[in-house]
């Protein structure tokens, strides 16, 4: 086995101006694919969400003549595995093959993303699946805690609509809008493909040539993700589900944009306070208190400002005193920020793990194409630790007061609201309000 | 396809250990992980090493395996090896609680665990060089766990709150309790890896630590060490830190086999749930058993990906279900043959068990085709070579495989035994194994006020 080369995946521009992305190692005899376009679920008409992703699951259902499981058993027989994946930003299809395979697959993927049949009859099968998957999402409390903080935070905004759609958005799409979204967004000069794996840069350029040459010429959609709209005040969303033992709490609001200039340090800082082990949250909801089996913060990244959240799931009976505890630490983290020694600490942490983001050629692969896809500064992965050694305590502090609050938050909690609501309620200081929502009306 | 490594690279490499490090170990074999040389040897106090050098990234993973898991619990103590993985995490006589993990990340190191039936892991992945920080780490609590309150106390917390996670509130891991729970009555394999809620509320640090000295010694783990590592450097580092540990007498096996099943168990609950949902256990063959990878195989001809015979019949053409899984557990002692359905909308259990047993019988009767044991071996060729990109993922097929099988590189074997199944194979294990007799189903209906139909949700939208 040999080394593995730390470098930036070379990139190959085609035509008909779409990109390549190559990042060869021949560790494993597989290769991995990506294709993506630059547009996404944004773009999907009004009241019609979930469109960008039904046609992508359209496509493996009828394409050139083939039917659908013609192309199913073809990606089995072939040793492969094709899935697809719309976020409000992009579309991609991302694959992987057994390497003595990979023509066939190139052939098969060729046909489908270049002459897709989008029968009615696939349609409607579709439609009927999407909204019984829709139903039983209801199952995961987590889920419901997912969608009911989203659309709290960004409302109308497109990051509060979800790529999967709602059951009343799912039954309005039409053929006509698949069609469209197709044509908007499968275009050669909006395709970026991602190879990784046991391949070299002249394979992926003619591979990728291959794909791209089925697809309609022209660019992609114009569009520009606004800034989503500052909360204002701190407002209870609670879901009511009968018999639960456990909760599913998340609070927060916006974060970060990856093109603030304290982006970094405040990525720093929301470690220190929920995004390792020994994390603030981790130590006092977990290690001191047995609360939760997990506690943790993040920031999400996209084209525009996403969202800044804390994710506990305590029993119900501790359930206020958590969401007290979370709210009296974010408090504390906004008004003092962290100290000189979580500062070292989170940077030694950042520095020496960064071995692990780029181990593999597909995790290189995917930082090049986050930047290319997300509109990420040039630089944002390749000098990754020299923008972790800038942080000072300093910076990360002055982030954080910029960035975050502990005043305009969701808090959205999954329980029985009989038994816990009121509770809950009474430990938030200074609430707005409270929107009370059946589970199964989410 | 594994590969016999050049005999002479092993010798060179071999020859290259100076003698030094090479004192207090036996080098039991070299074997071929894909190609490349695995090393597998052992300490004085019988602690196994597998080392594997890999320079394909600068980083090395480091597994503890030790041969202890919710099978080796009593009735009134169980979940305890588990409970236990979760203490591996406080203090030790020379690092205050926290300290551990503290540790760990300012070194940049990814670390977890793990606990199952039959087995227990403990995992670092560290940047390469920060290998010796796992060294001295996972040996100091390999022998010197403090086990005290309060944090025995504030642990039973979390792993009840990760319990009401898993399954109280989680409507397949409720129902697979209960699948384990009648169709093993006999075996340890009766009562769930995390334990029973009471159980759970009632160990005392006398259980912890009688646990720990049983079980937790050197004769009883395998480290498994996959990276940019230098072979004698691992080796000095390993013997130095572990090879003074003492060997613990470690308890002879007492398991009570499985009785034969010779009827069809049902239970039924109800739960607030969208859709109604049916598992079924067959009973199954052990990992170790010839007919084992036969079964995958059979599992994926009926569940493998949308091309799948119960995928085809039950999503696509009757709309039955919006979900299935099938898989044979993999466990030292014959296991369960697994089939989960997810009743689609208003659709009943019973729709589905009336399409699921023709599906059943056909297997008895026809040989399946060529075309679908192609498609079968080929998934299950994509899903080895996907484990094998990262060390973890080599490590930890490497450790299982060790741990239950005794057998280091047994994820290859187990490809050569895919290839090797024929469609008469599949038949006569579908006729040995899928009996309605030798199955325990668990119904799950819903509980009262949740609809399935897409009209109640549209309130609120």
């Amino acid at each position: 086995m040999s080394a593995a080369k730390e470098r930036a995946p070379t990139v190959i521009a085609i035509a008909g101006g779409g990109k390549v992305f190559v990042e060869s190692a021949h560790t494993v005899p597989l290769v991995h694919i990506t294709i993506s376009f630059r547009s996404g679920a944004f773009h999907d008409p009004p009241a019609r969400d979930g469109t960008a992703r039904m046609m992508l699951r359209l496509l493996r259902r009828g394409a050139d003549g083939l039917g659908a499981q013609e192309i199913e058993r073809t990606i089995d027989t072939l040793g492969a595995e094709l899935s697809v994946e719309a976020s409000a930003s992009t579309v991609t299809l991302g694959g992987s093959v057994i390497r003595r395979n990979l023509e066939p697959f190139i052939a098969l993927i060729r046909r489908i993303v270049g002459k897709p049949t989008f029968s009615t009859d696939e349609l409607e099968r579709l439609r009927r699946e999407s909204t019984a998957e829709l139903l039983e999402a209801r199952d995961n409390d987590r889920h419901l805690a997912s969608v009911a903080f989203r659309r709290a935070v960004f409302g109308e905004h497109p990051f509060g609509r979800g790529s999967s759609g709602r059951i009343t958005s799912i039954q309005k799409i039409t053929e006509e809008d698949i069609r469209a979204a197709y044509a908007k967004h499968f275009r050669q000069g909006n395709v970026v493909f991602g190879f990784a794996g046991d391949i070299d840069e002249a394979g992926a350029r003619k591979h990728a040539e291959e794909i791209a040459s089925a697809l309609p010429t022209g660019a992609g959609p114009e569009g520009h993700i606004a800034e989503p709209t500052p909360l204002t005040g701190r407002a209870l969303v609670f879901i009511d589900k009968p018999e639960r033992t456990q909760t599913q709490i998340l609070i927060g609001g916006l974060g970060t944009h990856p093109k603030d200039p304290d982006h970094v340090a405040l990525a720093a800082a929301t470690a220190v306070f929920g995004g390792t082990f020994t994390s603030r949250l981790m130590r006092e909801v977990r290690s001191k208190r047995g609360w939760s089996y997990g506690a943790s913060a993040r920031i999400a990244i996209e084209r525009a400002r996403h969202a800044f959240q804390i994710w506990t799931f305590p029993a119900q009976e501790d359930a206020a005193a958590c969401v007290e505890l979370e709210l009296g630490l974010l408090e504390t983290f906004v008004n003092d920020g962290i100290t000189e020694r979580e500062t070292s600490f989170i940077k030694r942490y950042l520095t020496r793990s960064h071995a692990f983001d780029v181990d593999t050629a597909q995790k290189r692969l995917h930082q090049a194409l986050d930047v290319e896809l997300l509109d990420l500064p040039a630089d944002y992965h390749t000098a990754y630790l020299a923008h972790v050694a800038a942080v000072t305590r300093d910076s990360a502090n002055a982030a954080v007061k910029a960035r975050f609050t502990a005043e305009n938050l969701v808090i959205a909690v999954v329980g029985t609201d009989s038994q816990i609501r009121a509770a809950v309620e009474a430990k938030i200081a200074r609430l707005a309000g409270t929107k009370v929502i059946k589970f199964d009306e989410l | 396809m594994p590969k016999t490594p050049r005999a002479q690279d092993t010798v060179d490499q071999v020859n290259a250990t100076k003698k030094s490090a090479l004192a207090g170990w036996s080098l039991e074999e070299t074997l071929s992980f894909g190609g490349a040389p695995l090393f597998v040897l052992r300490l004085g106090n019988g602690l196994r090493v597998l080392l594997l050098p890999d320079d394909s990234a600068k980083v090395v993973s480091y597994f503890t395996w030790f041969r202890v898991g919710s099978r080796h619990e009593k009735p009134g103590k169980t979940g305890l090896a588990h409970l236990f993985e979760h203490l591996m995490f406080n203090e030790t006589e020379g690092l205050k609680a926290g300290e551990f993990d503290r540790k760990l990340e300012e070194n940049g190191a990814e670390s977890n665990a793990a606990t199952w039936l039959d087995w227990t892991y403990y995992y670092e992945a560290l940047p390469s060089d920060r290998f010796g920080l796992a060294v001295t780490l996972e040996s100091e609590r390999m022998a010197r766990l403090v086990l005290c309150e309060p944090q025995i106390a504030s642990e039973k917390e979390v792993v009840a709150n990760e319990r009401r996670y898993r399954v109280e509130d989680d409507v397949e891991g409720a129902a697979n309790e209960l699948l384990y729970k009648h169709a093993f009555q006999k075996h340890a394999y009766h009562w769930p890896t995390i334990g029973w809620m009471d159980d759970i509320k009632n160990f005392t640090p006398e259980d912890c630590a009688a646990f720990y000295k049983t079980y937790y010694a050197p004769n009883n783990a395998t480290l498994v060490v996959v990276g940019d590592v230098k072979l004698k450097d691992a080796l000095v580092k390993i013997r130095d830190a572990y090879g003074a540990l003492p060997a613990a007498a470690l308890p002879v096996e007492d398991t009570t086999p499985e009785p034969f099943q010779l009827e069809e168990r049902r239970i039924e609950v109800k739960k607030p749930t969208a859709s109604e949902k049916v598992i079924l256990g067959y009973r199954g063959p052990a990992l170790g058993d010839n007919d084992h990878p036969t079964l995958v195989v059979l599992s994926e001809i009926l569940f493998g990906g949308r091309a799948s015979r119960l995928y085809e019949k039950l999503v696509i053409e009757k709309e039955l279900v919006t979900d299935l899984r099938g898989w044979a557990s993999t466990f030292r002692d014959p296991g369960l043959f697994e089939m989960f359905f997810y009743a689609r909308g208003e659709h009943t259990c019973e729709e589905i068990l009336t399409a699921l047993e023709p599906e059943i019988a056909r297997l008895h009767v026809d040989v399946v085709s060529d075309e679908e044991l192609t498609r079968a071996k080929a998934r299950l060729e994509l899903g080895l070579l996907s484990t094998l990109d990262t060390a973890s993922g080599k490590a930890e097929q490497m450790g299982f495989y060790d741990t239950v099988l005794g057998d280091p590189v047994g994820a290859f074997g187990r490809l050569a035994a895919y290839r090797r199944v024929s469609a008469g194979d599949i038949r006569t294990a579908a006729r040995r194994y899928l009996h309605a007799a030798q199955r325990t189903m668990v119904i799950v209906r819903r509980d009262g006020a949740p609809s399935a139909t897409a009209e109640s949700a549209e309130a609120a939208q």
